[in-house]
């Protein structure tokens, strides 16, 4: 019953459980800041794609977004890591926002394809419908489509922020410092291990604590969801 | 007050329009008769620019919707750098320009900046914005497009009170009224899910109607309905028709064509085969594929 004993000495003793906190904190922090640049981005990009089907001006600008798409999702994220922080944002001081960034511009290349196809599972009718009575392109768009493109895209979205929730954990890899964002929650279970030999409790409560941030997330997700299916029940 | 000239359409390699030129008179209510494929929804279509044509031209109230089409213009195929090396070997300009009319000779890009400068500011002296061609344009489709996520007199007063040609109140009023003269004004608030086929298209209908429109095109209106919703949407049509309202229809409902239209034109692969009043083209049908379409439908 060694594992219970150290699982009770790292709840225990103030020190270790400050780890778990402040790692627990600081991959929230990370996340959340991440996840909103993903969704700006996320939307800019499907806007442009979207707009850029009938809009000839908008091509040169929906290849520059295809190709950030492309790169983002075809790379590991563990590389665009390692690139963003140890070349493009090698500056000392920009370490955080270097790890911020990338997590925020790798969740927008799926965000992006999360609200284009959300956008593109609307009724063409719909489209048509505005346009037809005179309503600009852009009017039908934020009257019409993107208020219906929602609901299809709140599950995906979710998905995302889970994905992104977990894949922050790999921060460690470009090395971390207790007292910055970088000390992320995994980075905690592998610190307290040094105090204690067993890796096993840590690494419980550290899942656990993932496990309960991304059952938050999956909570708040199905409330939306239901909110948008009261508003109609189409 | 809609005039279609020489309109071609093209999907990939596959011709759709192949040169109709059909105008329409206000007051008057042409019913557009063929069969499936045969490219009357496309020239609705092409009429509020849901498709754009590949040449030709659209003009509404004097006024051009589409790209000026070179080919109809002869002063524009004068200035072109073609016709100017054709006269240069001799010839007369009647049939000079005849010949390029005839082989499609221009290449916009190639003619000169005489021609550029032509063809583009007579475009742009003669074109009226899309969006404001709409508003005076109604537009019913089979499947009836309403909004889905806003109820019915959202759905009525949406376009008129955003494109600001009403407040807010006049609007709701007169929706309100239509609602009232269709009989569904209990259903104000509902969403249209909660609605049948019939009432859907009814209320589509007024939708247009809100914009107080100057014509109407119906692009088979009644195909996707059950056939005891039809009468009620065919009721509306012919009302609106009695009171006045040019239209243009798309339908298989012949009973309707006979009883509403003014002129009927029949249409086949691409082209307009025959048209003239109800009487003659359902009675004394003069073109072959007419009257085989007819012996199929009556």
């Amino acid at each position: 019953m060694n594992l219970f004993k150290d699982i009770f000495r790292i709840i225990s003793t103030s020190e270790l459980r400050n780890y778990l906190f402040e790692g627990f904190k600081n991959t929230i922090v990370i996340a959340c800041v991440a996840a909103l640049i993903g969704l700006v981005i996320g939307f800019i990009v499907a806007m442009v794609k979207i707009f850029a089907i009938d809009n000839p001006k908008l091509k040169p600008l929906a290849f520059l977004c295809n190709v950030y798409t492309t790169v983002i999702r075809g790379t590991p994220i563990a590389l665009q890591l390692f690139v963003m922080v140890f070349a493009i944002l090698a500056i000392p001081g920009f370490k955080v926002t270097a790890i911020i960034l990338t997590f925020g511009i790798n969740s927008g290349a799926y965000v992006s394809e999360n609200i284009r196809a959300g956008i593109l599972s609307v009724d063409k009718g719909q489209m048509e419908a505005g346009r037809s009575l005179g309503l600009s392109r852009f009017k039908t768009m934020t009257k019409i489509i993107l208020p219906q493109a929602v609901k299809n895209v709140i599950p995906a979205i979710g998905n995302e922020l889970i994905a992104l929730v977990k894949e922050t954990a790999i921060v460690s890899m470009v090395g971390s410092t207790v007292g910055t964002l970088t000390f992320d929650l995994n980075q905690a279970a592998s610190t307290i291990n040094k105090t204690i030999a067993n890796y096993l409790a840590p690494a419980l409560l550290a899942a656990l604590l993932y496990l309960a941030v991304v059952y938050g997330i999956t909570l708040v997700i199905k409330l939306i969801e239901r909110r948008l299916r009261a508003g109609d029940s189409n | 007050m809609i005039a279609i000239k020489n309109l071609y359409k093209q999907f990939g390699n596959k011709e759709i329009l192949s040169g109709i030129d059909l105008t329409i008179e206000k007051g008057e209510k042409v019913v557009i008769i063929g069969s499936s494929g045969s490219g009357k929804s496309t020239l609705l279509r092409c009429i509020n620019q849901l498709e754009k044509p590949s040449s030709g031209e659209v003009w509404f109230e004097g006024r051009l919707l589409t790209q000026a089409d070179p080919y109809l213009h002869e002063e524009l195929i004068k200035v072109s750098k073609t016709f100017k090396k054709m006269k240069a070997e001799g010839g007369a300009d009647e049939e000079l320009v005849e010949e390029i009319r005839k082989n499609k000779m221009l290449k916009p890009k190639q003619e000169g900046k005489e021609f550029r400068k032509l063809l583009r500011s007579f475009t742009e002296n003669n074109r009226l914005s899309i969006d404001s061609a709409r508003q005076k344009i109604g537009m019913c489709f089979q499947h009836f497009n309403l909004f889905n996520n806003l109820t019915v007199i959202e759905n009525l007063i949406l376009a008129p009170v955003e494109l600001k040609l009403a407040s807010k109140e006049e609007a709701l009023k007169q929706a309100e009224e239509l609602l009232q003269r269709i009989g569904l004004y209990d259903k104000k608030d509902e969403y249209p899910n909660r609605l049948s086929g019939g009432q859907k298209q009814r209320i589509a209908i007024i939708r247009s109607l809100c914009m107080n429109p100057d014509v109407m095109l119906f692009d088979e209106p009644t195909s996707a309905l059950d056939p005891e919703m039809v009468g009620e949407v065919l009721e509306l049509m012919k009302e609106l028709a009695a009171g006045g309202m040019p239209m243009v229809v798309v339908t298989h409902e012949m009973g309707f064509a006979k009883e509403i239209a003014t002129r009927v034109v029949f249409m086949d692969s691409g082209r307009i085969l025959e048209e003239g009043t109800p009487d003659a083209v359902f009675n004394h049908p003069e073109n072959p594929r007419t009257k085989e379409f007819l012996s199929k439908v009556l």
